[in-house]
């Protein structure tokens, strides 16, 4: 029953991402999940959400396949560096790890826009790494608190 | 060691990465898995989304309707009057409009089909790069990669990926889009470009002897085989010579709001000939803007 809940957790999140991810142009907000999991250490809902995760904005998005994976591996490697220095489910933790993401969000998009011939605009792609950063730090939080709830339930429901 | 052992594994990681990259660029066998259940799946979501948006919005609009019901019947009872005596006038008219099309014998454009399609959303996810927009027709209900969109105004862009029933459209503001356009009245051909969102577009390679005015509509070419010839693509803004190159530097604005589209038409080619009249000389007709799309059912 929890694994049943816990997936229809995941499928809310996807759809809820999905339509946010309309009202903002280049947002990411399934790279929150991504944190989620890691705190979680859930691996095993890794293996099937990573790779829905990244068809997802691959397929949404126009650029070559590619981005979204070193994006992905990009934060996976951020919050493993983070989680020697840092307590994971901090608040600070998350605000400065979304910080310094954006560093690779600048850089996949300098380095994959003459990969595919693209005009590469340095104002344009601060700002949505920016926005990115603002944004990343909300949607956690939010989804920390449903978690909480969903945990709680659980407990209850075990006891 | 251990910093060696990294620095060997992350070299075999770009090196997949890049052989992948390569691979896919040439066959596109990531990009059409991707956008068969990446694409497919957000169009699932965005279309039953629409459709609880719609239901509740119709819902909020029946209720509204229906409180304000009996105000509105008696002006609506009024307005039927008027409107009984300007459709007599308006069928009039329309059988004119009919025999004079018969008359001047404007040319229907067979070779495209209209198929109405909703805009589900702009550019979305940290992939989406192109100026572009998703659509809820895919390749097996019309829209399959290089199908043109239009409104009734002009010509919005071009399908660019396809899932069997979502699309992604690019838009004709976006720097990647090139499209042949003559001007309506001088009738100079020149590339018209991009230049980004919001931005102006740039009509490119026109001669300087070209007497182009201001506010002069730009037409598509056909030259392409791209897109159907004469469909409204953007206005002129300004004309001036280049300062360096031969040509002249033209600015364009579109003509359809790209920023607010909901619904868009995509012209499928039939694959039929253009109609070819019998007097061999004249030449081949012109496409006459985009169809009307059809009228709702009541």
């Amino acid at each position: 029953m929890n694994q049943v809940r816990n997936i229809v957790w995941w499928l809310c999140f996807i759809t809820t991402a999905v339509c946010v991810q309309t009202l903002v142009p280049c947002l990411d907000v399934l790279a929150a999940g991504l944190f989620i999991l890691l705190q979680e250490r859930d691996y095993k809902n890794m293996l099937w959400l990573l790779p829905l995760f990244v068809l997802i904005q691959e397929g949404a998005g126009t650029r070559l396949f590619g981005g979204a994976i070193v994006w992905y591996c990009a934060v996976i490697i951020f919050f493993k560096i983070g989680q020697w220095l840092f307590e994971v489910e901090n608040f600070i933790f998350i605000f400065l790890l979304s910080g310094c993401l954006v560093a690779p969000y600048y850089a996949i998009n300098w380095l994959m826009a003459p990969l595919q011939n693209l005009p590469f605009d340095t104002r344009d792609t601060l700002d949505k790494a920016l926005l990115q950063a603002l944004f990343l730090p909300l949607v956690w939080r939010f989804l920390v608190i449903t978690r909480r709830r969903k945990i709680k339930a659980d407990k209850n429901e075990t006891q | 060691m251990t910093s060696r052992r990294i620095l060997i594994i992350a070299g075999i990681v770009l090196i997949l990465f890049l052989g992948m990259y390569t691979w896919n660029q040439r066959t596109r066998a990531l990009d059409n898995i991707a956008s068969n259940i990446g694409l497919e799946v957000t169009g699932a979501i965005l279309s039953s989304m629409r459709a609880v948006q719609d239901t509740v919005t119709d819902f909020w609009n029946r209720y509204f309707d229906l409180v304000n019901m009996h105000e509105e019947n008696k002006n609506l009872k009024t307005h039927v009057k008027e409107l009984e005596a300007t459709l007599l006038a308006v069928k009039e008219d329309q059988e004119e409009l009919k025999r004079l099309r018969n008359l001047v014998q404007l040319p229907v454009d067979e070779s495209w089909r209209p198929l109405g399609a909703r805009v589900l959303a702009g550019r979305m996810g940290p992939n989406a790069i192109l100026d572009s927009i998703t659509i809820n027709r895919g390749y097996i209900t019309g829209g399959r990669p290089g199908t043109p969109l239009v409104t009734q105004q002009g010509l919005v862009g071009r399908v660019f990926r396809a899932s069997a029933h979502t699309a992604t459209a690019l838009l004709i503001t976006d720097p990647a889009s090139r499209i042949a356009v003559f001007t309506q009245n001088s009738r100079a051909l020149g590339i018209l470009t991009g230049q980004g969102a919001g931005k102006t577009l740039e009509l490119n390679f026109v001669q300087r002897d070209a007497k182009i005015d201001k506010g002069e509509v730009l037409i598509t070419a056909g030259l392409d085989g791209k897109y159907p010839k004469g469909i409204p693509v953007g206005r002129v803004i300004s004309v001036s010579p280049s300062n360096y190159t031969q040509f002249m530097s033209i600015e364009a604005k579109p003509i359809v709001d790209l920023q607010h589209l909901e619904e868009v038409l995509l012209l499928e080619p039939t694959g039929l000939a253009h109609p070819v009249s019998e007097e061999s000389d004249s030449p081949p007709p012109a496409f006459v803007g985009p169809p009307a799309p059809q009228s709702p059912a009541p």
